[in-house]
């Protein structure tokens, strides 16, 4: 089959930045790895990516495609060649270009290595002298934080660290989870409190790309959150992330209804409230906030105080409260639940796909919207930043640092 | 007429009422009888979530249970987190005969009517963008948004996981598009569109937040909208409140109006002040919409 690509080549010595544009003769079962394999080997050179197992295990050709996160050895490139596309290749985001598609890992593993990746030895050794048995039930807590294989797609599309390039970000959160909650690790209290400081736990921003992106099933974002169950449990509760989630606890055992009015000062204490004094009465103004909170109380709210005071009892709190959903949620990977793209778009009344960067002009499928304002299909094709579906500047700019812009800038 | 139940969420019922009197107003127009939920209280906004994951699974159970209670086959949500959070715990129950019937049990204890699994949750959104809701639409649509630029902001929670919300791409969605368009409007163009408000975290880490929340409002107005939109209270109210915080940290007058998705097609509809309630947003909507006489 022809496949064509579009590959963003860039060298960091040089500054050089070009979209080059490849078509190619390739097998029908080749993946994306392929095709760049065949690029190198046959058209050019000179182009530089990673590669290792090739089978979805080593975890080294982590890079974009159309802007998303993906492991080219798991990219089958049939359908999109069947469709006349021509996707747009780039380097991972949140991480600086070397060359081509390959990123500077060294900011990766430093925040790995944050985690103490490593078993605090601290349990019992068991009488017999024979090795330390884990049981199935003890395992499932990490058996998905133990899938993770270091590729970097979440960290690419992380969007709490394109704002704060500190923040220990989901791949090396998830690993803490991996330790957090192996019954054999002995420092389980040292690593909450060294999770729980700034660019820790409580910046993760909920954004999802992470569990979207990762081709392993980590769910990272699902990780943290055990991270937060954990430390919560534990009475690792100082952060105002922590403080911020308890509120939530709170109203709804007493009013029912968040206690919106009271969230800034619980979460931040009051003292410090007092610097958003203005920002208060400029939403009192517009009636987003009472200037006395009186409770807004929920018909039958002490259901929820007794359902909390039934489940506490239970003890199923921490992060086996997340866990204990897994089984269920994991058959959705499966298409359980949700549907594929293609039978979304084939729903009655559904529609018609969208347009995908790279698609023909004038091609049989155009965009809701694309009247021209959707930036049209080549300006994204070419790396507008107009392009529909583009997700980010970088992905079309390569060679451009990450946006970063933090709120003071 | 379809009957549904109608879960408000915490925003719509205090700080963002102009949302539940809008789609009020709205949902009769597009063939939706709301059956309001009385006896419910927050989901938990991911943050009951974290904290104590197997309260958070309860309460929403006890939402599903009122809802399913109404005779009604689905449960519509106005709010990502709201839709996100229904939506995963409603598959946590559905996919897990003893979860449920553990479940079922401790509602039962404290006198809630017991959950089927058979409740459907979905946003107002996904109702009036396709099927029956989007034919509706086009038809009380007809003072038309006479070509105000309009730009989708979708928020996270409505994409992502696309497993748990699986109405269409996260990456390329084109429900808001196709909104704007029938209404009237152009719909234009931007990459953050689909990404971060930074609300989940502005009250515990506000400059992560407005380091995120700066780009859609950034990029909205080098595409040349004359508003926002968005599906979600949470993503309105950082998007609208805290636009100022933009204004006074960068030194730049932003002023973009941002629209609740049921304000914006109210408007198109021809429902009132009364009903859409613009006098309650910080950044004022009503000189972008008389400028343009719609």
């Amino acid at each position: 089959m022809k496949v064509g690509l579009k590959i963003w080549r860039y060298d960091s010595a040089t500054g050089d930045r070009a979209l080059r544009e490849y078509e190619i003769e390739a097998p029908e079962e080749a993946t994306l790895l392929d095709c760049l394999d065949i690029v190198k080997d046959r058209h050019d050179g000179s182009l530089a990516y990673r590669k290792s197992c090739r089978m979805m295990i080593c975890g080294s050709c982590g890079m974009r495609m159309d802007g998303a996160a993906v492991l080219a050895c798991k990219t089958r490139m049939y359908d999109i060649a069947q469709e006349g596309r021509v996707p747009v290749i780039s380097a991972m985001g949140n991480l600086p270009i070397v060359k081509d598609l390959v990123v500077d890992m060294d900011p990766f593993w430093s925040k790995f290595k944050a985690m103490w990746p490593w078993l605090e030895p601290g349990y019992d050794r068991p009488d017999d002298g024979r090795e330390y048995r884990i049981s199935q039930e003890r395992m499932n807590v990490i058996h998905k934080e133990a899938l993770c294989i270091n590729c970097g797609c979440c960290v690419s599309e992380c969007n709490a660290m394109e704002s704060d390039p500190e923040f220990l970000g989901p791949q090396a959160l998830a690993k803490g989870m991996r330790f957090v909650g192996d019954p054999r690790d002995g420092a389980t209290v040292e690593r909450l409190e060294r999770y729980n400081r700034e660019h820790g736990i409580w910046d993760c921003t909920r954004c999802y790309f992470c569990n979207e992106r990762c081709p392993k099933g980590v769910d990272p974002r699902d990780a943290i959150a055990k991270l937060g169950a954990e430390s919560i449990r534990l009475g690792i509760d100082r952060d105002m992330g922590a403080k911020h989630a308890k509120w939530f606890v709170r109203s709804t055992e007493t009013t029912g209804w968040l206690r919106e009015e009271e969230l800034i000062p619980k979460t931040q204490g009051y003292v410090s409230a007092i610097k958003q004094l203005k920002f208060g009465a400029s939403l009192a103004r517009h009636g987003k906030v009472r200037p006395v909170p009186i409770p807004h109380v929920a018909r039958d709210v002490n259901e929820a105080r007794n359902l909390r005071k039934v489940v506490q009892e239970q003890d199923r709190e921490g992060a086996l409260g997340i866990v204990q959903g897994e089984r269920a949620l994991a058959r959705l990977a499966h298409g359980g639940g949700a549907e594929s793209l293609e039978e979304i778009y084939a729903r009655p009344g559904a529609a018609p796909r969208p347009f995908l960067p790279g698609d023909a002009e004038g091609g049989a499928v155009s965009p809701p919207g694309a009247g021209g304002s959707a930036g049209g299909a080549s300006s994204a094709g070419e790396g507008s930043a107009q392009g529909q579906g583009s997700l980010t500047q970088a992905d079309v700019t390569p060679g451009k640092e990450p946006t970063r812009k933090r709120g003071g800038e | 007429m379809r009957r549904v139940a109608y879960y408000k969420g915490c925003l719509a019922s205090l700080s963002a009422k102009e949302l539940d009197s809008s789609t009020k107003a709205l949902a009769p127009m597009v063939g939706l009888e709301l059956v309001e939920l009385e006896s419910v209280t927050c989901c938990g906004a991911g943050d009951i979530h974290e904290a104590e994951p197997d309260y958070y699974l309860h309460l929403n159970a006890r939402i599903l249970a009122y809802a399913e209670a109404t005779g009604c086959d689905m449960l519509m949500t106005v709010c990502n987190v709201c839709t996100l959070n229904l939506r995963q715990a409603n598959f946590m129950l559905q996919g897990d005969e003893e979860l449920l019937a553990r479940v079922n049990e401790n509602l039962a204890s404290v006198g809630v009517p017991a959950y089927s699994g058979k409740v459907d949750v979905r946003h107002f959104l996904w109702e009036i963008a396709e099927g029956e809701g989007y034919e509706a639409l086009k038809q009380v649509a007809h003072r038309g948004l006479k070509g105000l630029k309009v730009a989708p902001f979708y928020g996270c929670q409505i994409l992502r996981p696309s497993k748990i919300m699986g109405f269409e791409d996260p990456d390329r969605p084109w429900s808001l598009e196709r909104i704007i368009e029938a209404c009237g409007g152009e719909a234009v163009d931007y990459p953050a569109k689909v990404k971060c408000c930074g609300f989940p975290i502005i009250a515990a880490r506000e400059e992560t937040a407005l380091g995120e929340l700066i780009q859609p409002v950034e990029q909205a107005i080098e595409a040349g909208a004359d508003v926002m939109v968005t599906p979600c209270p949470l993503c309105h109210l950082s998007l609208d409140a805290w636009q100022q915080k933009l204004e006074a940290s960068t030194g730049r007058a932003f002023k973009m109006p941002v629209l609740h998705l049921a304000q914006l097609v109210g408007v198109a509809a021809g429902l009132e002040e009364a009903e859409l309630k613009f006098k309650r947003h910080i950044v004022d909507p009503r000189p972008a919409l008389e400028r343009l006489e719609v």
